[in-house]
C-alpha cells in the first residue's frame, strides 16, 4: 500500500464546493492540507465540449468530455472541482426562516446556527469569488456583496409582468458568475453553456477559483484519482487518515492526517461514513435525506411566438421568483421558490410533442422556438422515516465498493407544496399569456441534502454546529449532507459559507492542539 | 373535408419547390421517377434497415418534416440515417419499427401516390395527437415522429438553417430586452 510520507494537518476527501473552499481557506491560514479526489484533474478551458452542437454527434447527444479527456465519469470519481465544474452557479444566502423552520412553523428541524453566524462567511465568499445580483432588500433572501446583475431576458420581462398582475415580484437571479472582469477572470460571454463546463472560468469552479490560487501558498497538495473507500479511525477514536483505491491502477493507498474532512457531496459523504462504520452513535447517519423537489411547467409565451430569434441564452436563467407563500395563509408548512428559463435552446425535445405533421407542423415548431420556457419551482422537503441513504452491498461499483442507495418517499406536506407550486407556476404563466405544453405531475428530486445532519444534541444529530462529528473529535463532514432542513433555496452558497466557517474552527483547534 | 384541405396544403407546399419527387409527381405529372427511387437517390447505405424498408422510412420522415420554400426537410437534414442509427441500437425501437414496416408493406405504402400515402398516414397522426397510442401502427407513428423530430431539429439544417439558432457564441455584453 502506498502511504503518504507526511502527515497532513488536514486531509479533505472531495474537491467540490465544500472541499475546494475549505482547502483554500485552510492553506491561506498556513495549515498543511491534502485534497483527495476520486476523479482526474480536469482543465475546464480545454476538456469539456462547452460550445459543441448536437449535430456533431451521430446520436445528437453532446458528450460531456472532449475525445480523450477524462472526468465526470461517476459520483465517486468526477474530477478536481467536483460538481462545481458543471453547476448552474445560483448563489442564495439562506435567511432566519430557513435556519429555524421548527421554531417558526413546527416543521422539519432547526439548525443549531442562525443567519448571523453565517452572514460573515457568505460575505467572505462573495468577496473572493464574485456573485452577481441585484440588491432587493428582501428579508427572506438577504442581500450580499454583489457584482451588477445581468439584464432580464424578454421571456423574464413577460413572466415578470404576468407575476406582477398576481401581486408577485420577480427578481434578478444571483449567481457565482462574473458579470464583469474581476479576480483575473473574464466576465461571462453569455454562450448559454454554463452546465456544460465554463471554458473561461467566468463561472465559479472550486479548482480554478479556490484551489489553484491556494497552491501558491505551498501548503496545499492535490491528490487526484484517489477514490477514498475508508476513513481510518484508531483505537482512541481518532481519525488518522483515509484509505483509497487508485481510479485507474486500482492500487490501494493511504493519506495520513491529524484531521479528516469528508466533503463528497451529500450521498457519497454519507456512504463513505457508512463504509467506514463511523460517526453513527446517534443512529442518525443516513436518515433525514431531504433533497429539494422540483416540478415544472413547459409552455410557450404568446408574446414571443413567431418573433425573430435572438441570441439571448445568456447564462441560462436570469430571473427568480423568491418564496412568497411563507407570508401567506396556506395549508402546509415551509415554502417554494422558482427558477425559470434555464434550458438552453439546444434542448428541443419538446418539438416532438407539437401536434400535426408536414409543413404546418414544421411552422408550428418554428413559431414556438423563441417562445419556449420551462418554469421550475423548487420546494422544501420535510424529513420522514422512509427517506434515507444506505449502502447496497449487492451492487458493487468499479472500485469494488458498495453503491450508495437513495430511499425517497414524498410526505403529505411535500405533496401539498408540490401541488401548490405547480398551481402557482401555471397561474403565473397564464397571467403572462402562454400556451401550456406540459404540467409535470410528479415531484423529482434535485439538490441532495441531509443524511448527516448538524445539531447540538449528539443523540439526534451527526455533526455539531461547526460540522464536526459528535463521535470522532477530529472528523468533520462539510457539504449538503449536514443540512438539518433544506430550505427551498439552492444550497451551494450556504455549503461554501459552512466550509469557510469550518476552516476557522479547524485552524483554531489545530492551533490549540485540540485536534 | 378538413383533412383534404390539410393534405392539399401539404402537397402544395412541397410541390411549390419541387422538393420532393412524390409530391411533384402528383402536381406536375412528372412520371419518370417512381416515388421510392426519388427518395433512394438521396439516401446513404442503411446500417440496420433493409434497403426497401429504409426508403419507406425516409419517405415517411419527409412527410412529417418536408422541405418547404427556403427551408430544408428531413431528407436534407439526414434524418433517415439518424433513425437508422438510433433503431440499430435499441431493441424496443426495433420492435416498434418492424411492426411499422410490416404495416406499411401491408398497406402498399411504397407504391402509393402521395395523396394515398397521406390518406394512410394522417389518421395515425390524428390519433396520436389525441393521445391514442394504442395500436402497433400508431405506436410506430409516435416513434417515427419522435425520431424524425429529434433528428431534424438537432441537425444543422433544422436548428441553424430552419430555426435560426445562432447561440453558443461569444457576446461582449448581454443583449438587453427592449421590446417587452
Amino acid at each position: 500500500m502506498a502511504q503518504s510520507v507526511k502527515t497532513y494537518d488536514v486531509v479533505i476527501v472531495g474537491s467540490g464546493a465544500a472541499g475546494g473552499t475549505l482547502a483554500a481557506h485552510l492553506a491561506r491560514k498556513g495549515v498543511d492540507v491534502a485534497v483527495v479526489e476520486g476523479g482526474p484533474k480536469i482543465n475546464t478551458r480545454t476538456d469539456f465540449n462547452t460550445h459543441a452542437m448536437p449535430w456533431e454527434f451521430a446520436n445528437r447527444q453532446i458528450p460531456r468530455m472532449k475525445p480523450g479527456k477524462q472526468g465526470m465519469a461517476s459520483e465517486r470519481a468526477r474530477g478536481l472541482g467536483g460538481k462545481t465544474l458543471t453547476w448552474n452557479a445560483v448563489a442564495w444566502r439562506q435567511s432566519h426562516r430557513d435556519f429555524k423552520g421548527k421554531s417558526i412553523e413546527g416543521a422539519g428541524e432547526d439548525w443549531p446556527i442562525d443567519y448571523p453566524d453565517l452572514a460573515p462567511y457568505y460575505e467572505k465568499i462573495e468577496r473572493e469569488v464574485g456573485v452577481c445580483g441585484n440588491y432587493d432588500n428582501l428579508p427572506d433572501l438577504p442581500d450580499g456583496v454583489f457584482l451588477p446583475p445581468v439584464p432580464f431576458k424578454c421571456s423574464d420581462q413577460l413572466i415578470a409582468k404576468g407575476a406582477k398582475k398576481l401581486g408577485l415580484k420577480i427578481i434578478h437571479v444571483r449567481k457565482s458568475t462574473l458579470s464583469r472582469n474581476q479576480f483575473g477572470r473574464p466576465a461571462c460571454h453569455y454562450c448559454g453553456n454554463c452546465m456544460a463546463g465554463c471554458d473561461v472560468v467566468a463561472k465559479y469552479n472550486s479548482y480554478d477559483c479556490h484551489m489553484l490560487p491556494a497552491l501558491k501558498t505551498g501548503k496545499l497538495e492535490l491528490i487526484p484519482n484517489a477514490v477514498v473507500r475508508q476513513v481510518v479511525v484508531n483505537g482512541e477514536n481518532r481519525a488518522t487518515g483515509v484509505r483509497y483505491v487508485h481510479r485507474e491502477t486500482k492500487q490501494e493507498g493511504e493519506v495520513l492526517g491529524r484531521t479528516v474532512v469528508v466533503s463528497c457531496a451529500c450521498v457519497q459523504s454519507v456512504a463513505l461514513l457508512q463504509m467506514s462504520n463511523i460517526a453513527n452513535a446517534s443512529g442518525q447517519l443516513g436518515k433525514h435525506f431531504i433533497p429539494h423537489f422540483t416540478g415544472g411547467v413547459e409552455a410557450f409565451l404568446d408574446g414571443l411566438k413567431g418573433s425573430p430569434l435572438k441570441n439571448d441564452e445568456g447564462f441560462l436563467d436570469h430571473a427568480y421568483l423568491p418564496s412568497f407563500m411563507h407570508e401567506r395563509k396556506r395549508d402546509y408548512a415551509r415554502s417554494f421558490g422558482a427558477q425559470f428559463g434555464y434550458q438552453n435552446r439546444r434542448s428541443i425535445g419538446w418539438a416532438r410533442e407539437i401536434k400535426g405533421m408536414g409543413a404546418d407542423y414544421k411552422q408550428a415548431v418554428k413559431d414556438r422556438y423563441p417562445a419556449f420556457v420551462v418554469f421550475s419551482p423548487y420546494g422544501e422537503m420535510i424529513p420522514n422515516a422512509q427517506s434515507y441513504i444506505d449502502l447496497d452491498h449487492k451492487r458493487k461499483d468499479e472500485f469494488g465498493l458498495p453503491s450508495a442507495r437513495r430511499h425517497l418517499v414524498w410526505g403529505p406536506n411535500d405533496r401539498l407544496i408540490f401541488n401548490d407550486m405547480q398551481k402557482w407556476s401555471a397561474e403565473i404563466l397564464r397571467s403572462a399569456g402562454v400556451e401550456i405544453l406540459k404540467i409535470h405531475d410528479e415531484p423529482r428530486p434535485n439538490h441532495e441534502l441531509g443524511g448527516a445532519r448538524m445539531g447540538s444534541d449528539p443523540r439526534t444529530s451527526v455533526v455539531d454546529a461547526q460540522c464536526r462529528a459528535h463521535d470522532v473529535p477530529n472528523l468533520y463532514v462539510i457539504d449538503g449532507s449536514v443540512f438539518p432542513s433544506a430550505s427551498e433555496k439552492n444550497p451551494t452558497h450556504t455549503i461554501m459559507a459552512l466550509a469557510a466557517r469550518a476552516a476557522d474552527d479547524i485552524a483554531r483547534r489545530l492551533q490549540r492542539r485540540e485536534i | 373535408m378538413s383533412e383534404r384541405r390539410e393534405s392539399l396544403k401539404i402537397i402544395g407546399a412541397i410541390g411549390a419547390t419541387c422538393a420532393f419527387p412524390f409530391a411533384a409527381d402528383e402536381l406536375y405529372a412528372q412520371q419518370e421517377h417512381t416515388h421510392t427511387e426519388g427518395v433512394a437517390a438521396k439516401l446513404p447505405e442503411p446500417k440496420y434497415f433493409k434497403k426497401d424498408d429504409f426508403e419507406m422510412i425516409a419517405a415517411l420522415a419527409e412527410m412529417i418534416i418536408p422541405r418547404t420554400p427556403g427551408a430544408p426537410g428531413a431528407l436534407d437534414a439526414g434524418v433517415p440515417a439518424y433513425i437508422d442509427f438510433v433503431v440499430s441500437r435499441s431493441k424496443p425501437q426495433q420492435k416498434l419499427f418492424s411492426d411499422g414496416v410490416a404495416w406499411l408493406r401491408k398497406n402498399k405504402f411504397a407504391k402509393a401516390p402521395a395523396e394515398a400515402r397521406l390518406a394512410l398516414i394522417k389518421p395515425l397522426c390524428d390519433a396520436v395527437d389525441n393521445g391514442k397510442v394504442d395500436t402497433p401502427s400508431r405506436k410506430f407513428f409516435r416513434a417515427m415522429k419522435s425520431l424524425t423530430s429529434d433528428g431534424f431539429w438537432t441537425s444543422k439544417a433544422g436548428m441553424a438553417d430552419t430555426l435560426g439558432y445562432r447561440g453558443a457564441s461569444i457576446l461582449g455584453e448581454y443583449p438587453e430586452c427592449r421590446e417587452h
